[in-house]
């Protein structure tokens, strides 16, 4: 019974520690290579948790698709297909991973564009 | 007369050994707990076409509390960069993998901070997601 228990305890320990780690990878290019890549003609993709901005013209979630497609497919050069997203604050993991896909499926190339908060104190 | 001399056995009691066993497992079990990430709470988005990662040298996870953790150690995110860049060391392109497990419902606000950290360091993401639900599928 002490075996049987044993290889039970050991069954469910193997079972239980097997964490998940399929997913996507993603490329993002490092900060200091973003600069160059944003004054050449880049897209930029703006994302709020109701609506997708191309190039500051608003589209429905789903309109965006076939019009990101539209525009990657006319771009030859791996700078233009560079992609620049700027997502709201609130916008939820499981939609930027949803939209980033999309981008990256239609040959984008997603580099993030951050907002810092500065404080300037004037005496 | 002759007295014959008496023999004590010397045994392990083989009742015990189970329970012994048991205790070693449990303990080792809980150590093992406390430097993995299993009792982090994490709900992963959903992805298609998911493949496993070629490697992994880091894991950043950011659990339903908005906290951020670097192989399950708490971490502020201003200091991620800083402490991924000793794991990564000078491993080339293509060997710098870091799982990045955030709960689907975490915002922006807390996420690409962590990426940014990420790609100073010179990681390589990799979101770690779980399957799309198939439409076609019979409920």
């Amino acid at each position: 019974m002490n075996d049987i228990a044993f290889i039970l305890i050991v069954f469910f320990l193997v079972c239980a520690s097997v964490e998940p780690e399929d997913g996507r990878s993603q490329v993002i290019p490092r900060s200091e290579k973003n600069e160059d890549q944003q004054t050449s003609q880049s897209t930029e993709v703006g994302l709020t948790p109701a609506i997708v901005t191309i190039d500051g013209t608003p589209y429905q979630l789903g309109e965006f698709q076939p019009r990101i497609r539209q525009i990657l497919s006319r771009k030859k050069t791996e700078a233009e297909r560079v992609v620049v997203l700027k997502s709201q604050a609130d916008v939820p993991y499981q939609h930027w991973i949803a939209m980033t896909e999309i981008i990256e499926r239609a040959g984008g190339i997603v580099t993030l564009l951050i907002e810092e908060e500065q404080t300037i104190q004037i005496n | 007369m002759i007295l014959r001399r008496k023999t004590i056995e010397a045994t392990v009691p083989s009742m015990a050994m189970g329970d012994i066993a048991f205790l070693l497992l449990i303990f080792i079990v809980l150590l093992a707990r406390a430097r993995d990430e299993s009792h982090l709470v994490w709900q992963p988005a959903t992805g298609t076409e998911l493949v496993k990662p070629v490697n992994k040298n880091a894991s950043v996870v950011i659990d339903k509390q908005n906290v951020a953790y670097l192989n399950g150690r708490p971490v502020q995110l201003e200091n991620l960069a800083a402490e991924l860049k000793p794991l990564l060391g000078n491993l080339p392109a293509g060997s710098r993998t870091v799982l990045f497990k955030v709960h689907k419902d975490v915002i922006a606000e807390f996420f690409e901070p962590a990426i940014e950290a990420v790609s100073k360091a010179g990681g390589e993401l990799h979101h770690v997601l779980e399957p799309a639900p198939n439409p076609s599928a019979p409920r």
